[in-house]
C-alpha cells in the first residue's frame, strides 16, 4: 500500500486524470477536473498545494513545496522593516498572474500597482539550462520534491515537471514565477485584486469575512482565493478596538474556520508586526495557534559599514543574510504532530532579499576579518620556502 | 490491523481510561499538537466491539468507552482522516453505529452561516454567475446524498483533495439539515452555532444523550467526553470567566463519567505578562483549576534542546494519586503503583501517522 501510494504521489502531472475518476466532482457536468492553474498535488500526501510565489519559501513548508490550500500562514516581522511585506508582494503578485482572486485588506490599489513584475530571465533561463543538465544525472523523480538545497538558490526544482517537457513545445505551466521588485506587474483589466476596505466602525472584522465569503460564494468553484492581510492589528490601519481578543481572535477562528469550509480554494498568509504585539504575550500566541503556520522574521540591525565593504561585489551582497527566519509551526505537518517530511526544520534559517527572489537558506557565519587574514598568511608560509613547519612547532 | 495496536506498548497505560469517573487533562504547545494523542485516546475507546454483552470481567479488562468530541480548533474532516490514517479507526461508521458523535465548534462558532443560503435570491438578480452558483449549491445537495455512505476515501491517492472536498461540503450540507431540525438524517453531528455556555451545554447534553440512549442496556459502557481547545472560549469571549466554564464541565460531568479535556499550555499563556493581560489570567486559572481536578495530566511540548529529526517532543504524564477521589478504591490490577507516576517520554510522529514512543536514550532504531 505504501509503495503504490508513493508511486502515485510522485507522478504530478497536472493532467489530473485521477481526480476526474471521483464520481461526486463539484461541478454538476461530469467534466474531467483540470487542478486550477498553479495548484499542484503535494509529492507527500497528494493535498493541492499553491505557490507562496517565493521558491524557497515553498521548499520550507515541510515537504509540501507549497502552502495546502485551506491552510494559513502567520509571519510576524520585529523590527521597523518591511521583509514580509516582500513576501506578500510575491505571493499576492503569484496569484495575480496565475489568475487567483487576491483580496488585500486594508490596502489601497497603491498597493496593487506596486506588485512585483514578472523577472525577465535571459540570463536566469541560460543558467537554467545548465542546471537543468546537471538535473539530469538525478533521477526525475527527486526533482521538485522542494529539498531545501536545491530550493535555495534555483527555481527550477519548485516549477513543475512539465516545465521540463515544456521545452519539447508542450504548454509550460509554471507554478512559481520570478519577480523582480524592480519592475512592477501589469495588472490584468477587470477585477484582479480586491481591495477590502477596513471600515472604522466597532469591530472591523465581520464586515471583511462577509466580503470574503460573498465573494467565495460568487465565484466558480474552481477558482482559487488567496487572502493578504498586511500588518495586521498595525493602529495605522486597523482601529484600535480591533486588538481586543475578542474581536482578533474571533476573527482568527472565524478565519481558520472559512479556511476548511473552502479547503480546496483559500490560503491566507497574514503579517503581524511583532515589535508592536510581542510574542510573549498571550494575546499573540493564540494568534499563533489560530494559524496553520507561523514564521517569524528578525531583520539583523542595519549597519552602514556593511553595505559600504561590499557595494562593490554585487555578488557577494547577495550571500549576505539579512536577518533570521524561525520557523514555529508549519501547515499540515505540526497540525498531525510532527515529524517526517520536514528535513532542515531544526536549523538556523536565515534570510536573503534581493532584486529578484526572497532567499531562504541555512544561516552560517562568515568568517572573521581578522581570521581570513591569518589563513591567508597561513597559506602564503605554507606555499613558501619554509612550508614544511619546524619540527619544535609540531606538537605531539 | 485491529486500532489497539496503533497505540505503542509504553502509551497503552496511559491512554487507558481510569475505571471510576474522573477528569483527565491533556495539555499542547505550539509546536507540539497533541491530535496525536487524542486519536490514541480515541483509539482505545472505541476500538474494542460494540457488540460487547458480557459484563464486569471483560469491562475492567478492557472498557471501550463511547465518545463525544468537541472540538474548537479542528473539523470533522481532519478527525475522521486522522483517525483513519493515525488510529485505523472509522469515524462514519462509528457514527452512525452511535459510538461515536461529533460537536463543532470550529466552523460556525464565529463565522456567519454562508451567504447563499440567504442570498439566493439577490444571487440570481445579480446575473448568470450567482446563477450558476446557486444551481451548483443547490444540486450538489442530492448528488452527495449518498455520499455518506460510502467509506473513506482511499489515502494517498491524487484524488484525496477533490474527494475530501467534497465530504467537507457533503458535511457542511449535512450539518445545515441537521440545523433545520432533522436529527434522524444525521446522527451524531452537532454544530455550536455561539459561544454561549448554555447553548453549550445543551448541545453537548444533547449528544451525549443520544450516544447513551443508543447503546443498548446490557452494555454498560463509560462515556468519554473529549473537549478540544475549549479554551478558546476564554480567550475569545473575555466576559466568560474560567469559574462559569468549570462549572459547566462539572455539570457536564455528571452526564460523562470521564472527561478529556485538551487545552494549550504555551508559556506566553501562563506567565502573566507584567500588566497581567485578562486573557493570560483566565488561561492561568483555567488550567491550574483543571489540573486540580483532573486525576491524570499529560502535557506534550517540544524538546527544550531544539528540533531533532527522530523526536518530535516530549510527553509527561504525571498521576494525581494523591487526589480524594482515589483514597477509597484505588489500586485496581491494571494500576501499577509508583512507577508510572511521574513519567517522561519522548515521541515521534511519522509521515504515515503512525507514533513510536520511547524513553530518553531509547531511540535510535527508527
Amino acid at each position: 500500500m505504501a509503495f503504490r501510494k508513493r508511486n502515485i504521489a510522485l507522478t504530478r502531472s497536472p493532467s489530473g486524470e485521477d481526480t476526474s475518476a471521483s464520481p461526486s466532482s463539484p461541478s454538476p457536468v461530469p467534466t474531467p477536473v483540470r487542478p486550477p492553474p498553479g495548484v499542484r498535488p503535494s509529492p507527500i500526501d497528494g493535498r493541492l498545494t499553491t505557490s507562496t510565489g517565493t521558491p524557497s519559501l515553498d521548499g520550507v513548508l515541510a515537504g509540501h513545496a507549497g502552502l495546502p490550500l485551506g491552510n494559513s500562514i502567520l509571519i510576524g516581522e520585529s523590527g521597523t522593516t518591511d521583509y514580509a511585506g516582500a513576501l506578500l508582494r510575491f505571493y499576492a503578485a503569484e496569484g495575480v498572474v496565475q489568475g487567483h482572486k487576491v483580496h488585500v485588506v486594508g490596502m489601497g490599489e497603491v498597493w496593487g500597482r506596486e506588485l512585483p513584475g514578472i523577472a525577465e530571465d535571459k540570463e536566469d533561463r541560460r543558467k537554467e539550462g545548465k542546471e537543468r543538465a546537471e538535473k539530469m544525472k538525478i533521477a526525475w523523480r527527486y526533482e521538485g520534491l522542494g529539498q531545501f538545497e536545491s530550493a535555495r538558490g534555483a527555481p527550477t526544482p519548485n516549477r513543475s515537471p512539465s516545465q521540463v517537457e515544456g521545452a519539447h513545445g508542450e504548454v509550460a505551466a509554471v507554478f512559481c514565477h520570478t519577480f523582480d521588485l524592480a519592475r512592477r506587474l501589469t495588472l490584468p483589466v477587470g477585477t484582479a485584486i480586491n481591495y477590502v476596505p477596513i471600515p472604522r466602525t466597532s469591530s472591523p472584522f465581520p464586515a471583511i469575512l462577509q466580503g470574503i465569503q460573498r465573494q467565495l460564494a460568487s465565484t466558480p468553484p474552481n477558482t482559487i482565493h488567496r487572502l493578504v492581510i498586511p500588518s495586521l492589528l498595525s493602529p495605522a490601519i486597523y482601529p484600535p478596538i480591533s486588538s481586543h481578543p475578542s474581536s482578533v481572535l474571533q476573527f482568527l477562528h472565524a478565519l481558520r474556520a472559512l479556511l476548511r469550509q473552502y479547503p480546496t480554494r483559500l490560503t491566507a498568509i497574514i503579517t503581524l508586526p511583532l515589535s508592536l504585539y510581542p510574542r510573549t504575550a498571550g494575546l499573540v500566541r493564540w494568534m499563533e495557534i489560530l494559524s496553520d503556520g507561523v514564521l517569524e522574521l528578525s531583520p539583523f540591525p542595519y549597519s552602514h559599514m556593511q553595505t559600504l565593504a561590499t557595494s562593490a561585489g554585487t555578488t557577494k551582497d547577495e550571500e549576505k543574510p539579512q536577518g533570521m527566519l524561525a520557523v514555529h509551526k508549519l501547515p499540515v505537518f505540526h497540525e498531525k504532530g510532527g515529524g517526517g517530511g520536514a528535513d532542515g526544520l531544526g536549523e538556523d534559517l536565515a534570510f536573503t532579499l534581493s532584486r529578484r527572489k526572497f532567499v531562504i537558506a541555512k544561516f552560517s557565519l562568515p568568517p572573521l576579518e581578522g581570521d581570513r587574514e591569518a589563513q591567508e598568511e597561513a597559506g602564503r608560509e605554507m606555499s613558501g620556502g619554509n612550508a614544511m613547519p619546524r619540527k619544535e612547532e609540531l606538537e605531539f | 490491523m485491529p486500532p489497539s495496536s496503533r497505540i505503542p506498548p509504553l502509551l497503552q497505560a496511559y491512554v487507558r481510561l481510569p475505571r471510576d469517573d474522573s477528569i483527565l487533562l491533556l495539555t499542547s504547545t505550539l509546536g507540539a499538537s497533541a491530535n496525536w494523542l487524542v486519536i490514541r485516546f480515541l483509539c482505545d475507546a472505541l476500538s474494542s466491539p460494540p457488540t460487547t454483552t458480557t459484563q464486569d470481567s471483560d469491562e475492567e479488562e478492557h472498557g471501550g468507552a463511547d465518545v463525544v468530541l468537541v472540538s474548537w480548533m479542528r473539523e470533522y474532516e481532519f478527525w475522521r482522516q486522522e483517525a483513519r490514517k493515525g488510529g485505523g479507526l472509522d469515524l462514519e461508521r462509528l457514527r452512525r453505529e452511535a459510538r461515536f458523535a461529533f460537536v463543532d465548534g470550529l466552523s460556525t462558532l464565529f463565522l456567519p452561516p454562508p451567504p447563499p443560503i440567504e442570498r439566493k435570491e439577490d444571487e440570481a438578480e445579480r446575473g448568470s454567475q450567482g446563477q450558476a452558483v446557486g444551481m451548483v449549491g443547490r444540486a450538489g445537495l442530492p448528488v452527495r446524498g449518498p455520499a455518506p455512505g460510502r467509506v473513506g476515501p482511499v489515502r494517498g491517492l491524487a484524488g484525496t483533495p477533490a474527494v475530501a472536498a467534497a465530504a467537507a461540503q457533503t458535511m457542511t450540507a449535512t450539518a445545515a439539515i441537521s440545523q433545520a431540525g432533522s436529527p434522524s438524517s444525521t446522527p451524531g453531528l452537532y454544530t455550536l452555532k455561539s459561544p454561549d455556555l448554555a447553548h453549550l451545554k445543551a448541545t453537548i447534553s444533547s449528544a451525549l444523550m443520544h450516544i447513551q440512549s443508543a447503546s443498548s442496556a446490557s452494555t454498560k459502557r463509560k462515556t468519554l467526553l473529549l473537549l478540544d481547545n475549549p479554551d478558546i472560549l476564554l480567550a475569545t469571549v473575555p466576559s466568560l470567566s474560567p469559574s462559569a466554564l468549570t462549572s459547566t464541565l462539572l455539570t457536564l460531568h455528571t452526564q460523562a463519567s470521564h472527561i478529556l479535556v485538551h487545552m494549550q499550555a504555551d508559556t506566553p499563556l501562563l506567565s502573566l505578562s507584567t500588566p497581567p493581560q485578562p486573557l493570560e489570567v483566565a488561561q492561568h486559572n483555567f488550567l491550574v483549576k483543571m489540573a486540580h481536578m483532573s486525576r491524570r495530566i499529560l502535557s506534550v511540548r517540544v524538546l527544550d534542546t531544539g528540533v531533532a529529526r527522530d523526536v518530535s517532543g516530549v510527553l509527561r504524564v504525571t498521576e494525581n494519586r494523591e487526589s480524594w477521589v482515589d483514597l477509597g478504591f484505588g489500586g485496581g490490577k491494571d494500576e501499577g503503583k509508583g512507577e508510572e507516576q511521574n513519567r517522561e517520554l519522548l515521541y515521534l510522529v511519522k509521515g504515515d501517522g503512525s507514533v513510536r514512543v520511547f524513553e530518553r536514550g531509547a531511540g535510535g532504531e527508527g
